[in-house]
């Protein structure tokens, strides 16, 4: 066998061929960026993860949409709408003139279909919980425009619910291929991308009567690995990224200042929690250190804030003491009282609940030395650093703490079946401001009431108190009322520390600097919440 | 007739080496925490209904002789069943991924074994400074496919295969460079070069078929480690292959899909097994 | 001569990693959290690294643990490759395929799963050291079956050369046969495997820290310290991330020049 340069020049040119993994052209009119991984449904009515939301949001043509800016419902293809005074029936007044992406016209018909087949209970439609008892909504159609929605129970807040109910064909669902919404499915490879295509038939048009959206197309890529999703970014490949990473926030910075935003604390909390169940397969003396209240608020004050948020965020994260962050406005707490940052006082604190020192050793009142571990979720670098800098925290007071990163599944199952666990550090992500949508992890029947879940009855007076001022708030009429309620919970919680809050995390996103039109909003979805009024400069 | 029986002897040797395969896969995955969970239990928007399917699940096919049972009795039918985290059946997932992986083995295994030969030769040849001579393939087995990958990304140059490549060359550069060696001196080798056999002649009549065995054998290992790494790979350059279907059902906890590719793995490592040379005498004087 | 440099150098670096480590005030967990990511300082000969500690120390330390793991685990499966290998190629040809169906079916089931299973078993106090030795232990034991079938064919090779049947003629044991004639001609292929087997269990052992095993904060990981390589973030702060890199290349390429005379 010979080897000859045909040979060697053809070889390399093979292996530099089959280089880039391949990525489609985006046209000029298109927009691009990665979606973690596939949705797993492109059926509006039966959506309940990220990426599905996300595919709806952007297809999906919706009653009322809310205003991630101002945080106010605005009408979309309903003109108009009036709540009774009870609460127990609302009227819709659509627009005339719609049609679906497909041509035929949209009425009341479709509408009151669509919300049927939420509602159903065979559809089991995530969404239709929030409507609290689904099966006793009664939805007629009075005439082609009008649209009335009887609720048996009151719910509080219901025309946010709406934002999340996609209007389809009545008899004809098509998983996104047909639609109301700016974009409508036109292709789909499993693993690989999404392809939105623009609908002609949308609705709005922007102030000078032109139609709306600009983009002639958008595509999601199905991509899991940052490395890649920031090198596109920066070949102009993706437009922007949601959620950037802020080691990468730094990267991107020094390379194009204006292509990046931190907009200030998002929504999203890091905490830690010790596990409280009575039923956890601990030994005694351990649970008793958990439930005492004098250990957790040592614990909380032990532990700095600022260098979480300055090293382990690289400073794009705030610190943290309450569970509602300061970017809702509309909930925060400002008037919280908390326990700040002194070690003085949480040696002092211990002191007092009969632990003593023993060298560098911190030992309870039974000679048993305080040791127990962090478990948190790995692949998150900087929760890892979290646990990294808390445990130099705690060692300071004397605690010995081991951290144990496990993948999400193990670590589902210690934290909510088998509760074998001592503490937990993790992320909440709060998608929503209003406090109904917390009701599952205060109430402390709920399976989410993480330090300890499905209690029959409230284990502590506290816990007690929280329940009852938490329906209380779901109840209410008044929102000033609403408010007292919750900032009571909001005391509670910072008084008792069954949640240490640590930081809340910036929201970080890097935006490509030729688009107009974009409106970052801390509310998710931050960049694309008004999708169809982006265009990029040049184009029209 | 010999052929006959050496042939259903492998094919016996395979499904009994698949069945077992398969049964090991369903006790481990089954058995291994975070069976019954699923992230979504941590959305308390949606955690109430994940947990009642997932307790759904459990009561009806949750234990190891329940899935056994559906799994062989759905072979039985041609039916490799359903994906637990798509929820489309198996085919629908395998299938495209399928002629991707296999493409991108041949490609990494055919340009690293290339690479491998074309350098562990000529190195052979030196007396001296084996070691140095060998110091470019220690650097690539020192950084781990993910910082390869990073590399190749920054550069903006190289993809998969090349990286695959590197990988293998790296690995059978190691033993190939051993092999050429201890054949180079074999005594009867010295005494043709002593002779005066040109090199030519010494390389494709004494040396090749004192190193072809060795090579032949070697070739199962390099398979089997292409084999192991097509996974990480995958996942990082984002191929679309099995590989990456197999690290995000083993990390989702998805059966049916991962016990389709491991048994397509396992008659890989089966097939590869099977290359067989001759025996012969090893040549010494 | 080459050999006796290599081993005087290897010793020598071992000895130093261990002065670095004991030096009065040289702490591998302590943070200096006003001094992140730094270059070289006079305190600080290696730079720090993202949470303040000092990187010439972790990585002091890092090599020990690594080396100490990482080369025992390899040497044991070696070691396990090499018996199983030629107890198939002197044994019945039963037996033979039996051992090599199990080296396959060793090969191909997702081991995965029971690395979870072993984490679940283990107390989440297991405190890093413990874990560490469970991990290089579970490595070992997993990491033979893609030698073993090579060294099995290696060695049906050799049992059939005429010095072999010289030997038997002249009365050796089996075991003897083994011990003193076969493996020395089957280190071409053990060697190799020994040195592919170190640097492929550190970067192992920082994988299966994504499943609660391997090295746990705060002791050093080698490996998760060439896994940080990946990001290209942490690339663009200080050229000394790559230290850890170079002292493995150099480990390795002295392991290397200890064998390359066999």
């Amino acid at each position: 066998m010979r080897f000859g340069l045909r040979h060697i020049t053809a070889f390399v040119a093979m292996m530099f061929g089959l280089a880039a993994a391949c990525q489609m052209p985006k046209s000029p009119g298109e927009l691009a960026w990665a979606i973690r991984y596939d949705p797993k449904t492109f059926d509006p009515a039966k959506v309940d993860e990220q990426a599905s939301e996300e595919v709806r949001f952007l297809t999906g043509g919706v009653l009322i949409r809310l205003n991630r800016k101002t945080q106010q419902p605005e009408p979309e293809l309903a003109a108009s709408w009036t709540v009774a005074p009870d609460g127990r029936m609302i009227s819709f007044r659509l627009r005339s003139g719609l049609r679906f992406s497909d041509g035929s016209p949209l009425t009341s018909k479709d509408v009151v279909w669509s919300l049927r087949r939420v509602l159903d209970p065979a559809t089991a439609a995530p969404v239709a919980d929030e409507f609290l008892t689904a099966q006793e909504v009664k939805v007629e159609a009075p005439d082609a425009l009008t649209i009335k929605v009887h609720l048996p129970k009151r719910v509080i807040g219901i025309e946010n619910v709406f934002d999340e109910i996609a209007i389809e064909p009545a008899e004809r669902p098509s998983e996104g291929k047909v639609t109301s919404g700016p974009f409508t499915v036109v292709d789909y490879k499993r693993g690989q991308y999404v392809r939105l295509g623009r609908n002609a038939n949308y609705w709005r048009r922007d102030t000078a009567g032109a139609k709306l959206p600009y983009l002639t197309g958008i595509r999601l890529d199905v991509l899991n690995n940052r490395e890649r999703e920031i090198s596109s970014f920066q070949r102009g490949e993706y437009d922007l990224i949601d959620g950037l990473p802020p080691d990468y926030f730094g990267l991107l910075q020094k390379k194009n200042p204006s292509a990046v935003l931190d907009l200030g604390a998002s929504l999203n909390t890091e905490e830690m929690w010790f596990n409280q169940a009575s039923s956890a397969p601990l030994p005694d003396y351990e649970k008793a250190w958990f439930q005492n209240r004098a250990f957790r608020v040592a614990v909380s004050q032990a532990i700095h804030r600022a260098d979480l948020a300055r090293i382990a965020y690289a400073g794009h994260a705030t610190p943290a003491y309450d569970f509602v962050s300061p970017a809702n406005r509309v909930w925060h707490n400002d008037g919280l009282r908390f326990p700040h940052e002194d070690v003085a006082a949480a040696a002092q604190l211990l002191a007092g609940a009969g632990f003593h020192r023993n060298e560098s050793l911190l030992v309870d009142a039974g000679g048993h030395v305080v040791k127990f571990s962090i478990l948190t979720n790995a692949g998150n670098a900087a929760r890892m650093k979290i646990a990294t800098l808390i445990q130099q925290d705690l060692a300071a007071i004397g605690m010995q703490v081991t951290v144990v990163a496990l993948d999400f599944p193990a670590l589902i199952e210690r934290l909510m079946h088998k509760q074998d666990y001592e503490a937990c550090l993790l992320g909440l992500s709060n998608v929503e401001p209003d406090p109904n949508t917390q009701m599952n992890v205060w109430l402390s029947s709920s399976p989410n009431h993480q330090w300890n879940p499905s209690e029959k009855t409230p284990a502590t007076p506290w816990e007690a108190q929280i329940d009852k001022l938490m329906q209380e708030q779901g109840t209410t009429l008044l929102q000033k009322n609403r408010k007292l309620a919750f900032d009571q919970v909001q005391q509670i919680v910072a008084d008792q520390q069954p949640f240490i809050y640590l930081v809340y995390p910036n929201t970080l996103y890097a935006l490509s600097p030729s688009l107009v039109g974009v409106q970052p909003s801390v509310f998710q979805p931050g960049l694309i919440w008004n999708i169809a009024n982006v265009r990029r400069q040049g184009t029209k | 007739m010999k052929t006959a029986a050496q042939i259903c002897w492998r094919l016996g040797r395979t499904l009994v080496l698949l069945a077992l395969v398969a049964v090991g896969t369903i006790l481990l995955m089954r058995f291994a925490p975070g069976y019954f969970s699923d992230s979504r239990e941590m959305d308390a928007k949606y955690a109430q209904r994940e947990q009642t399917e997932l307790h759904q699940e459990e009561a009806t096919s949750g234990t190891f002789a329940q899935l056994a049972k559906s799994t062989f009795g759905g072979w039985l039918h041609g039916d490799l069943g359903s994906s637990r985290q798509y929820g489309v059946p198996v085919t629908e997932l395998v299938g495209p991924r399928l002629h991707v992986t296999v493409m991108l083995l041949l490609r990494g295994l055919v340009f690293g074994w290339a690479l491998a030969v074309c350098t562990a030769f000529p190195v052979s040849l030196w007396r001296n400074g084996q070691t140095l001579a060998g110091m470019p393939f220690t650097l690539l087995l020192a950084i781990p496919t993910g910082a390869m990958a990073t590399l190749c990304l920054l550069a903006d140059m190289g993809g998969p295969v090349l990286v695959l490549s590197l990988l293998l060359a790296a690995r059978d550069f190691k033993f190939l460079q051993r092999v050429f060696q201890s054949a180079w001196t074999a005594p009867h080798l010295l005494q043709a070069r002593a002779q005066g056999m040109r090199f030519h002649r010494l390389a494709v009549a004494h040396l090749l078929p004192n190193v072809v065995p060795h090579i032949l054998g070697l070739a199962t290992l390099s398979i089997v480690t292409a084999l192991s790494a097509i996974v990480p790979i995958e996942v990082i350059f984002n191929v679309p292959g099995l590989g990456q279907l197999a690290w995000s059902a083993a990390m989702n906890r998805d059966l049916p899909v991962l016990l389709t590719i491991t048994l397509l793995m396992a008659a890989a490592v089966s097939c590869a097994g099977m290359i067989a040379p001759r025996e012969r005498m090893v040549q010494t004087a | 001569m080459k050999r006796r440099v290599s081993v005087v150098v290897l010793a020598l670096m071992v000895a130093a990693a261990c002065v670095i480590v004991r030096l009065p005030g040289a702490s591998y967990s302590a943070q200096n959290r006003e001094a992140i990511m730094l270059g070289a300082t006079t305190h600080y000969w290696a730079g720090t690294d993202d949470v303040g500690r000092d990187r010439g120390v972790r990585v002091a330390a890092a090599v020990l643990l690594g080396l100490g793991g990482a080369a025992a685990a390899a040497a044991v499966t070696t070691a396990i490759a090499a018996g199983i290998g030629t107890l198939a190629g002197f044994s019945t040809p039963g037996l033979a395929s039996a051992l090599m169906l199990a080296s396959d079916l060793f090969l191909s089931l997702p081991w995965l799963f029971l690395l979870m299973m072993v984490r679940s078993f283990l107390p989440l106090t297991t405190s890093p050291l413990h874990s560490a030795v469970v991990t290089f232990t579970i490595l070992a034991a997993l990491g033979w079956p893609a030698c073993a079938r090579a060294v099995y064919r290696g060695t049906l090779n050799l049992r059939s050369s005429e010095w072999m049947i010289q030997g038997r003629a002249s009365g050796l044991r089996q075991t003897q046969l083994m011990r003193r004639h076969v493996l020395p001609h089957l280190l071409p292929l053990l060697i190799p495997q020994f040195l592919i087997c170190v640097p492929a269990f550190i970067v192992a052992e920082a994988n299966l820290g994504t499943l609660g095993l391997g090295v746990a904060p705060p002791l050093p990981s080698w490996g998760a310290m060439l896994l940080e390589l990946d990001n290209s973030a942490s690339l663009a702060t200080s050229h000394w991330v790559y230290l850890p890199v170079v002292v493995l290349v150099l480990v390795l390429l002295l392991l290397e020049s200890l064998t390359v005379e066999v």
